[in-house]
């Protein structure tokens, strides 16, 4: 008899530490990620749609005017680029070599992880966070992959991405799908190849690596010179978190330029998979299909701009969408499902192709390469747009994207076979826009100046009926989503080089606007 | 008074190069030496072209062997710890023979080790093009079409002079600088040369260079040195802006236009 009840006693002390460890965990099961982002933001994009809208309505237009300060934090840091994740109440955000966790209704810092990176890589940027129940995955300018503890931030494991050596780094913010880590490499100068790996979250330990150019033989490879070593150091580096369709089981990213940068010649071809849309099988990493914004690029126009999914009706029939506002100035629609080209329209005007192939893709003119003498090009290499957040809004069914009106003259710069970058061009004048595009005829519904410059900030759209943004003069701006019409705007002292974001905390819905090295949280006044 | 001198031709130089500055934004760096001009580098470059070209190409870029630019053995080398062992006993299975202290002094190994750095830090410093940029390159153009140009369809006589303020422009900007200039002379974004004319509900009118100007606001200093700003809906502002022709004619050049323009300019020493 006494059996029996030890049993029944440690079987109740087992609950009983069950439920404790559950009131306990902080943490986020990956099941979140397929609900629309309310009382968390639990991925770069908020959602597996990278339509980075939310469905919270409390700040809208008719009160947004009255949107005050719940907190600032100063992160005594570099720009601030990434998208913070927000887990019960808890901010991760990062910049290169650096994560905080921070207390979403104070502002006040929990914690702060500093990693030592050895080897020196690249501190352009870092997008933020993946979060796996109480695990935090972080890339570092030294490439590697980093696990922490989400409570205190202590390092669980460091793994090796890529060769720092040749010229390897990483910044993007993982994405975090079922039992799938998905993290990449970045480079920039040096001719490396690129590629996308799935880990296991627990271990880090790879599943699958999809290289971005085929090996050679297999399909795509004769998108480039046989007998040379070109498809080899071609590359196209997937730099910015992608986007996954549940149902479709399927992930799709965008794929970065090819290398030599601006140097053609010594890798003719159409450079298969450099400036592409791919969608990937999630358990596999096989590709099911692509499309490719630019063949052949010369322009650092790479592809990696949120491929954002959306249902929607095209030529009067129900399709699932896929749409990208892409570097070399044109907005793409296709059906994600297999890939079928459905629309492709200026995003903003350009000067560099003479017209759309029947494939979709627009044709570039060959006096618009980069030259010894100078050709000037309209966008520059930094492109009619790049890595800031587009959004779509399924209430007005409009597309938006920030979009630069820029020229530069490039100039090609060696001789003999190029390596590297081989060139470079010098930015003239620029003037930015947030434009509003319909998917359904890719016609301009309305713009907005942001001013002279390059804008990098990113959009966030929301059921209120509000936009949110920031200007070249230092304005966080809300505007009508339907007109383009300003509902709010405010002095932040500097332009937002990330985008923006929301959730609902006590009740509350918090704006997120991180503006250089600060971070704004904006709340409708306690009266309301 | 000596240190004082000093300090005033100091600043005097400051000032003289301040406008310059100004004008070219992050155009106007002094350039970075080639990692290639370095003695120990360019006698690598010899004794390389002697001993490895056939194989590995002059520029040490690949022929009937691999390029040592993108090398994984060179990126990883410190002081010659991994390439002089290969040098030393060959990759005979690969077709590469052994260099002896016979052939190749550890002198000239060393050499040609700084050699290859040098090519590796040309290729990760390709990504720009240095303010010393030869002119031989950018002069492609036909100055006489360049100056129809000027004086007629780019509409360029209509604000400047060849005898005024382009005097001796040539002699003044580098090259690539020149051809930066013409094609835009204001750091991308900045309120520049721009004056407002102000006018005020009381109807008095205010005139002044912009300081700011965005969507909501606009700033100005006066003729006498004076900043004032408004709210956008409380006035009316017209602006007067002298680059406006330079951005119309950005969307309208051809590239020989470019060209031909950027031959004629360079004649005016």
């Amino acid at each position: 008899m006494i059996w029996p009840r030890m049993l029944i006693f440690r079987n109740l002390c087992f609950c009983l530490l069950l439920s404790v460890g559950l009131l306990a965990a902080q943490g986020l099961d990956p099941a979140k990620l397929l609900q629309p982002p309310t009382d968390t933001w639990p991925t770069y994009n908020g959602d597996y749609s990278g339509r980075r809208y939310s469905t919270l309505s409390q700040i809208n237009a008719a009160n947004v005017h009255d949107l005050t300060l719940a907190w600032v934090f100063n992160a005594n840091s570099r720009a601030l680029k990434s998208t913070p994740l927000e887990v019960n109440g808890i901010l991760y955000f990062t910049v290169p070599n650096n994560v905080w966790a921070v207390d979403a209704r104070t502002g006040r810092q929990i914690w702060k992880y500093t990693y030592e990176d050895k080897q020196g890589g690249d501190l352009i940027g870092n997008r933020g966070l993946g979060m796996y129940h109480n695990w935090l995955y972080f890339e570092t300018p030294d490439a590697h992959l980093i696990s922490l503890e989400a409570k205190d931030g202590t390092v669980r494991w460091n793994k090796q991405l890529g060769d720092p050596q040749l010229g390897y780094f990483a910044t993007m913010a993982p994405l975090i799908v079922g039992e799938h880590v998905l993290v990449s490499v970045s480079g920039d100068v040096t001719d490396i190849p690129g590629y996308l790996e799935s880990v296991d979250p627990e271990t880090g330990d790879m599943q699958w690596r999809w290289n971005t150019e085929p090996s050679p033989g297999e399909p795509g490879s004769e998108s480039w010179p046989r007998n040379s070593d070109a498809i080899t150091h071609g590359g196209g580096m997937p730099w910015m978190t992608g986007t996954y369709d549940p149902e479709l089981h399927l992930v799709y990213w965008g794929i970065g330029n090819p290398n030599p940068v601006m140097a053609g010649d010594v890798r003719q071809g159409d450079n298969l998979y450099t400036c592409s849309i791919v969608a990937l099988n999630l358990d596999t990493g096989k590709l099911q299909w692509y499309f490719q914004p630019s063949p052949h690029d010369v322009h650092d126009w790479d592809a990696v701009q949120t491929p954002v999914l959306f249902d929607g009706t095209f030529d009067g029939k129900p399709r699932r969408l896929l749409a990208q506002g892409s570097r070399n100035g044109y907005f793409f629609v296709l059906d994600r499902a297999t890939g079928e080209h459905l629309l492709t329209a200026p995003l903003i005007s350009t000067n560099w192709a003479s017209g759309i192939d029947q494939r979709g893709r627009p044709i570039a003119k060959l006096t618009k390469f980069p030259t010894p003498n100078g050709s000037l090009v309209s966008p520059g290499s930094d492109g009619a747009t790049n890595w800031m957040a587009p959004s779509f809004d399924p209430q007005t069914n409009l597309f938006y994207v920030n979009a630069r009106r820029m020229f530069s003259e490039f100039y090609l710069t060696e001789a003999g076979k190029a390596e590297g970058w081989a060139g470079r061009d010098r930015n003239l004048w620029s003037t930015s826009s947030i434009q509003a595009l319909d998917y359904r005829d890719g016609k301009v519904r309305w713009s907005h100046s942001l001013g002279d410059g390059e804008s990098v900030a990113g959009i966030l759209t929301t059921a209120g009926g509000v936009l949110f943004t920031g200007d070249n003069s230092g304005n966080l701006l809300a505007l009508n989503p339907e007109t383009g019409n300003v509902l709010w705007h405010v002095n932040a002292g500097g332009n937002m080089v990330s985008s923006p974001s929301t959730f609902q905390l006590d009740g509350r819905q918090y704006l997120l606007t991180l503006v250089q090295g600060l971070m704004y949280a904006w709340v409708l006044p306690d009266s309301q | 008074m000596p240190r004082n001198l000093y300090l005033r031709a100091a600043i005097g130089l400051l000032y003289g190069f301040l406008p310059i500055a100004c004008l070219f934004g992050q155009g106007h760096r002094q350039p970075r030496p080639s990692p290639m001009a370095n003695p120990f580098a360019e006698a690598g470059a010899k004794t390389f072209a002697q001993n490895c070209g056939f194989c590995h190409g002059n520029d040490a870029t690949g022929s009937r062997g691999p390029d040592l630019v993108r090398s994984l053995a060179v990126n990883h080398d410190k002081d010659g710890d991994t390439i002089d062992p290969i040098v030393r006993n060959g990759r005979i299975d690969k077709g590469m023979p052994a260099f002896g202290a016979g052939t190749l002094s550890d002198q000239k190994l060393a050499e040609v080790v700084a050699f290859l750095h040098a090519r590796t830090l040309e290729a990760r410093r390709s990504a720009g093009v240095s303010s010393d940029y030869p002119l031989a390159k950018l002069l492609t153009g036909n100055a006489q079409e360049g100056k129809a140009y000027f004086d007629g369809a780019g509409g360029c006589a209509r604000c400047h002079s060849v005898d005024g303020d382009l005097k001796g422009i040539a002699s003044r900007y580098q090259p690539l600088e020149l051809q930066q200039l013409f094609l835009y002379p204001g750091p991308t974004g900045a309120p520049t040369d721009r004056t407002a004319i102000i006018t005020l509900p009381s109807g008095k009118t205010i005139e002044g260079k912009v300081v700011h100007l965005d969507e909501f606001s606009i700033a100005i200093r006066d003729s006498d040195g004076w900043y004032h700003s408004w709210n956008l809906k409380d006035v009316q502002i017209r602006l007067k802006d002298p680059l406006s022709a330079h951005r119309e004619l950005l969307s309208k050049y051809t590239d020989d236009d470019v060209h031909n323009l950027f031959a004629y300019l360079e004649t005016l020493k």
